[in-house]
C-alpha cells in the first residue's frame, strides 16, 4: 500500500511536472475511465469509508439480567419435573393427587391465557375453544391408550442406560429450546420432542401404568403448555412475568434442597451464574469488540418485503 | 503370388483327365472337386458341367489336365495338352503330372493366358474329401449367435480363407452322389466314385420318420392347445401353475418336443444341431428317469419314503417350536421386551400346531400320493427333480409363511421409524420433490408422534430378532431348491449330441485346419496335408449350449443386502421369461 501510495505520490508530481496536461488529474474511483493511474492505484483517500463498531449495542446490566430469566425459567421447568418425577418413584406423592393438581393448575392457566390480553391473541390465530377441547382429549386418550405399553417398554434396559438417556435429552431439550433469539441451531419441534423422550423413558422406571400416565401428561403441561403462557404473560406484562419467575425459581430450588443439598448447592449456583455473571461478562467482552463495516459489505434487505407479496 | 491347390486324397490314384474344380480368385485358390477321365467329347463335358452348376448351385469349371503316373505318351502331349487350354478356357491352366517314383509327388506347369512364361509358386494341399464334405467349419472371431436367422448371414460376413473351400465341398454333395454304376456318359473320380455306402437301418428310419413326426407333431399340438385352454388358466390356477417347478418343467419339454417333431426340414446347421440335441438330451433324460423308477419301486422304496416323510416333517416342527422357546426367553443375552416376545412366540407356535396338524391329517394318503407322482418320473430325470423341489417347497411352506409375517413387520417397524425420526427432528418427506424438507407440524402430531417413536424405536431388537431368525431358515430352503433347479438347468442345457458328436467323430465339428508338411523335395513345389482341427469340449458347449429357462440371482450383492436391511420380501431367483441361448 505504501508502494502504490509513493506511485501515486510520484505519478502525481510527474503530472505536475510534465507541462502535457493543463491541470493536474484527480483520481477518480472509477474504472470506465482511462486514468493515468494504475488500474490498482489508490489515492490518500483509502480507507476513509471504514466505519468501526457502527451497530454496537449498549447493554445494560440490569435489562440483561432481566432477559436472562428467560433461561433461569427453562432451567427451573426441567427441574421442578424431574423432582417431581423422583417424589413419584419414592413413593412420596401419589399420582392421584399429583394429577388433580397438575389438571387444576392447567385449567387455570388456561382461562388466564385468554384473560391476559383480553381474546386478542385467540382472535388473531382463529384457534377455537372445540379445537382446544378436541386436542385435549386426544392426548389424553393416547396417553392412557399407551400407558400400559410405555410402563413395559424398558424393562429389560438398564436403570443407568435410562438415566444416561434422559439426561442427554433434556440437555438437548434444553440447547434447542426457543429462547426468542434468532439463531440456526433452535429449534422448537425438536427440543419439545426430546423433552417427551425424556419423560417417556423416565416414565416406563416407575410402578404402575397410572404413574406413566401421570408423568407424560406432566410432562406435556410442564414443557409445551407452560412455555406458551410465559411467553404470553412476558409479551404483555414483563413486571408480573418477573415476579412469576421468582416464585417458580424459588419452589425449584425448594424441591431440590428436598432431595439432595448438594444438588440444591449446585443449582443456586449454576443459576447465579446465569443470571448475574453471564452477563457481566457479555457487557465486559463489549469493549473488546472490532467490527469494520464499509461499502464492502454485503447488502440486507431491511425493509419488510411482505407488503410487496400477494 | 503363391497359388494354393487343393487336391482331394482320393484323386491321386486316378487315371490321367482333366481337374474339375473351382476356383478362387481372392485367394488365389483352386479347389479340385474331381477328375474327368479321357476319353470324352467336349461339348459333352460342357454340357456336364451346365448340370453340375444348376445342381450344386458352384461354379464349376475345367481348371486344367492331370496326367496319372500311367501315362503312356509323354511326347506329344503337350500339344494335346495346350488344345485343351484352348477348348476350355480359363486364365489359369493348372498342369500336374505325378512323379514316377514317388507317387505322392506332383510336378505342375502353370499357364496362364497371355502371360506363357510368368513362373508362379504352387503349393499343394492333400485334403480328405469326405472329412471335408461333412465337417462344419466353425467361425471362432465372432460372438455366439443370437438368433437362428442370422447364423446363416453371419457365417457369409466372416468367412475365413477355409471357409470357402469348405463351403464349395460341402455344396457339392448332390454331385458326390452319382458314382460308377450310375449311367453317365463321362467317366469321373471322386471320393464316392466307387460306390455308395449306405445302411438299410438308416434308411428305413428316415423313410419312417415322416409320419412318425407327422403323428407326433398332431399329438402334441392337441395336448398343447388342452394346457392352453381357458379352463385351465383361470386367476388362481394360473398362478399356481406358474409357481409349481414341476408344471414349469412340464411345459418346456413339451415345448422342446414340438420342436424337434416338426416336419420342416432343418434350414441351417444351427437348427439341426439344436434339433439332434434335443433329441438326444431327451432321450437320455428319459432313460434316466426309467433307471430311476425302477430302483425306485422295487422293494417297496415309495412305501418306505412316505413311511419317514411323516416323522421328518414332525421333527422340523419340533425344532422350530424349541427356536421359538429359544426366542421367547432371553436369546443370547439380548435384550427383548417381554411381552411382545410372548406375542410374537405364541402367534408362531400356534402357526406350527396347525401345520402339524394338517400333516398328521393327509398321512394316511402320503403313500398313494407319492406312487402316483414318482410315476412322472418316467418323464425324465428333470421332472423327477423338480417334483422334489416341488415336495421341498411344500414341506417348507410354514417357514415361508413365518417368514412373510416376520418380513412385513419388520419392514412395516423400519418405515414407520424413519418416517417418525424426520418428524422428531421437525421434517417431513417432500413426494414432489423426492427430498426432505423442513415442517412445522402441530402440537398433537409432534406429542403423538414422538410417543410412537419412543415404543417402536425400543420395540426394534425383539422384532429385529425374529426377523433375522425367519430370514435365515427361508434363506437356507431358497438355497436348496435353488441347487436343484441348476442342477436341472445343467442336465437340460447340455449339447449331448454335439459332445458325442466331438467324441466319435471329431472332423465334424471344425474350429480350423492345421497343417503337415507332406513331402519337401528340391524344385518339387511345397506338399502339404490339411487336416482337420476339432472344436475344443469348452468351445462345444458355449456354442452349442441349449436354450433354458434358466435361473440366476435377480439381484446383485448389495442390492440383495440393501432388500434385507430394509425387510423387503426377497425372491433371490429369477426365471427369465423369454429364451435365451
Amino acid at each position: 500500500m505504501r508502494a502504490a501510495l509513493e506511485q501515486g505520490g510520484a505519478a502525481v508530481s510527474g503530472c505536475r511536472a510534465s507541462e502535457n496536461r493543463p491541470r493536474p488529474r484527480r483520481w477518480k474511483k472509477v474504472l470506465y475511465e482511462r486514468q493515468p493511474f494504475p488500474d490498482n492505484f489508490v489515492d490518500g483517500s483509502f480507507l476513509e469509508e471504514l466505519r468501526k463498531n457502527i451497530y454496537v449495542r449498549q447493554y445494560r446490566f440490569w435489562t440483561v439480567v432481566c432477559e436472562s430469566s428467560v433461561v433461569i425459567h427453562q432451567l427451573s421447568s426441567v427441574c421442578v419435573f424431574v423432582v417431581l418425577w423422583w417424589y413419584m418413584d419414592q413413593s412420596h406423592l401419589s399420582p392421584h393427587r399429583l394429577f388433580t393438581y397438575s389438571l387444576l393448575l392447567s385449567l387455570f392457566g388456561y382461562l388466564t391465557f385468554d384473560v391476559i390480553d383480553s381474546g386478542a391473541g385467540r382472535n388473531l390465530s382463529g384457534r377455537t375453544r372445540w379445537a382446544d377441547l378436541k386436542s385435549t382429549v386426544v392426548f389424553v386418550t393416547f396417553t392412557y391408550g399407551f400407558a400400559p405399553i410405555l410402563k413395559t417398554l424398558t424393562e429389560s434396559i438398564s436403570t443407568d442406560t435410562i438415566y444416561a438417556m434422559s439426561v442427554f435429552m433434556l440437555l438437548g431439550h434444553l440447547i434447542f429450546f426457543d429462547y426468542g433469539a434468532n439463531a440456526a441451531i433452535v429449534s422448537s419441534t425438536l427440543s419439545l420432542n426430546m423433552a417427551i423422550f425424556a419423560s417417556v423413558c423416565l416414565a416406563s422406571r416407575l410402578p404402575s401404568s397410572l404413574h406413566a400416565f401421570v408423568t407424560v401428561t406432566l410432562a406435556i403441561e410442564v414443557f409445551a403448555l407452560w412455555p406458551m403462557f410465559q411467553k404470553k404473560l412476558k409479551a404483555i406484562t414483563p413486571r408480573c412475568y418477573l415476579v412469576v419467575t421468582l416464585i417458580f425459581t424459588l419452589a425449584a430450588m425448594l424441591g431440590v434442597l428436598t432431595v439432595s443439598l448438594t444438588g440444591a448447592v449446585l443449582f443456586a449456583l449454576l443459576l447465579l451464574a446465569v443470571a448475574l455473571l453471564c452477563p457481566h461478562y457479555l457487557i465486559k467482552l463489549q469493549s473488546s469488540k472490532d467490527n469494520i463495516h464499509g461499502p464492502w459489505d454485503e447488502a440486507e434487505i431491511k425493509e419488510d418485503l411482505s407488503r410487496f407479496l400477494g | 503370388m503363391v497359388i494354393k491347390i487343393f487336391f482331394p486324397s482320393c484323386c491321386s490314384e486316378a487315371e490321367s483327365g482333366l481337374l474339375i474344380g473351382r476356383w478362387i480368385p481372392e485367394q488365389n485358390a483352386a479347389v479340385i472337386l474331381a477328375i474327368f477321365h479321357y476319353p470324352f467329347i467336349p461339348g459333352q463335358v460342357k454340357q456336364c458341367l451346365e448340370q453340375i452348376r444348376a445342381l450344386t448351385n458352384v461354379e464349376v469349371s475345367v481348371l486344367g489336365s492331370w496326367n496319372g503316373y500311367d501315362s503312356r505318351a509323354k511326347e506329344d502331349l503337350s500339344q494335346f495338352l495346350e488344345d485343351l487350354s484352348s477348348i476350355f478356357p480359363h486364365d489359369l491352366w493348372f498342369q500336374l503330372t505325378q512323379g514316377k517314383e514317388r507317387k505322392s509327388v506332383f510336378d505342375y506347369h502353370v499357364v496362364q493366358k497371355g502371360n506363357k512364361n510368368n513362373k508362379k509358386n504352387v503349393i499343394l494341399i492333400y485334403y480328405d474329401q469326405r472329412k471335408v464334405m461333412l465337417s462344419k467349419l466353425h467361425p471362432l472371431d465372432i460372438t455366439i449367435p443370437e438368433d437362428d436367422d442370422h447364423a446363416g448371414v453371419m457365417s457369409e460376413v466372416f468367412a475365413s480363407d477355409f471357409a470357402t473351400v469348405f463351403d464349395t465341398v460341402a455344396k457339392c454333395e448332390s454331385f458326390f452322389v452319382i458314382d460308377k454304376y450310375d449311367e453317365t456318359v463321362i467317366k469321373f473320380t471322386h471320393w464316392q466314385s466307387e460306390g455308395r455306402e449306405a445302411s438299410v437301418v438308416v434308411e428305413l428310419v428316415k423313410q419312417a420318420s415322416v409320419p412318425v413326426c407327422v403323428i407326433f407333431s398332431f399329438l402334441l399340438s392337441f395336448i398343447s392347445s388342452v394346457c392352453k385352454s381357458r379352463v385351465l388358466n383361470m386367476w388362481p390356477l394360473c398362478f399356481l401353475w406358474s409357481k409349481l417347478s414341476t408344471c414349469v418343467q412340464l411345459a418346456h419339454r413339451l415345448d422342446h418336443l414340438q420342436t424337434i417333431t416338426t416336419t420342416t426340414k432343418a434350414q441351417n446347421h444351427m437348427e439341426f444341431m439344436r434339433k439332434a440335441n434335443l433329441f438326444v438330451s431327451f432321450l437320455i433324460d428319459v432313460a434316466l428317469g426309467l433307471l430311476l423308477i425302477s430302483w425306485l419301486y422295487q422293494k417297496n422304496r415309495i412305501g418306505q419314503l412316505a413311511d419317514a416323510l411323516v416323522p421328518v416333517a414332525d421333527h422340523v416342527a419340533k425344532e422350530l417350536q424349541e427356536l421359538l422357546e429359544w426366542l421367547m426367553g432371553a436369546p443370547a443375552g439380548l435384550k427383548m421386551n417381554k411381552a411382545l416376545d410372548e406375542v410374537l412366540g405364541r402367534f408362531f407356535l400356534y402357526h406350527i400346531h396347525l401345520w402339524i396338524s394338517y400333516i398328521h391329517l393327509t398321512s394316511p394318503f402320503i403313500e398313494m400320493i407319492l406312487w402316483y407322482v414318482g410315476l412322472a418320473a418316467c418323464l425324465g430325470l428333470t421332472v423327477a427333480l423338480s417334483v422334489v423341489s416341488d415336495i421341498i417347497a411344500l414341506l417348507t411352506f410354514h417357514i415361508y409363511c413365518f417368514y412373510v409375517y416376520g418380513a412385513r413387520l419388520y419392514c412395516l417397524k423400519i418405515y414407520g421409524l424413519s418416517s417418525l425420526w424426520r418428524l422428531f427432528r421437525g421434517k417431513k418427506w417432500n413426494v414432489l420433490r423426492q427430498r426432505v424438507d423442513s415442517c412445522s407440524y402441530d402440537l398433537d402430531q409432534l406429542f403423538i408422534g414422538t410417543l410412537l417413536f419412543t415404543i417402536l424405536l425400543f420395540l426394534l431388537p425383539t422384532t429385529a430378532l425374529y426377523y433375522l431368525v425367519f430370514t435365515l431358515l427361508r434363506l437356507v430352503v431358497v438355497v436348496v431348491q435353488g441347487l436343484i433347479h441348476l442342477l436341472v438347468d445343467f442336465i437340460s442345457s447340455l449339447p449331448l449330441y454335439a459332445l458325442g458328436l466331438r467324441l466319435c467323430r471329431p472332423y465334424r465339428l471344425a474350429a480350423g485346419v492345421k497343417f503337415k508338411v507332406f513331402q519337401t523335395v528340391a524344385d518339387k513345389p511345397l506338399h502339404l496335408l490339411m487336416q482337420i482341427n476339432p472344436l475344443t469340449y469348452g468351445m462345444i458347449i458355449r456354442y452349442y449350449r441349449l436354450p433354458t429357462y434358466s435361473c440366476y440371482p435377480k439381484d446383485s450383492w448389495t442390492t440383495l443386502c440393501q432388500k434385507l436391511f430394509l425387510g423387503e420380501l426377497v425372491y433371490p431367483w429369477k426365471h427369465k421369461t423369454e429364451k435365451q441361448d
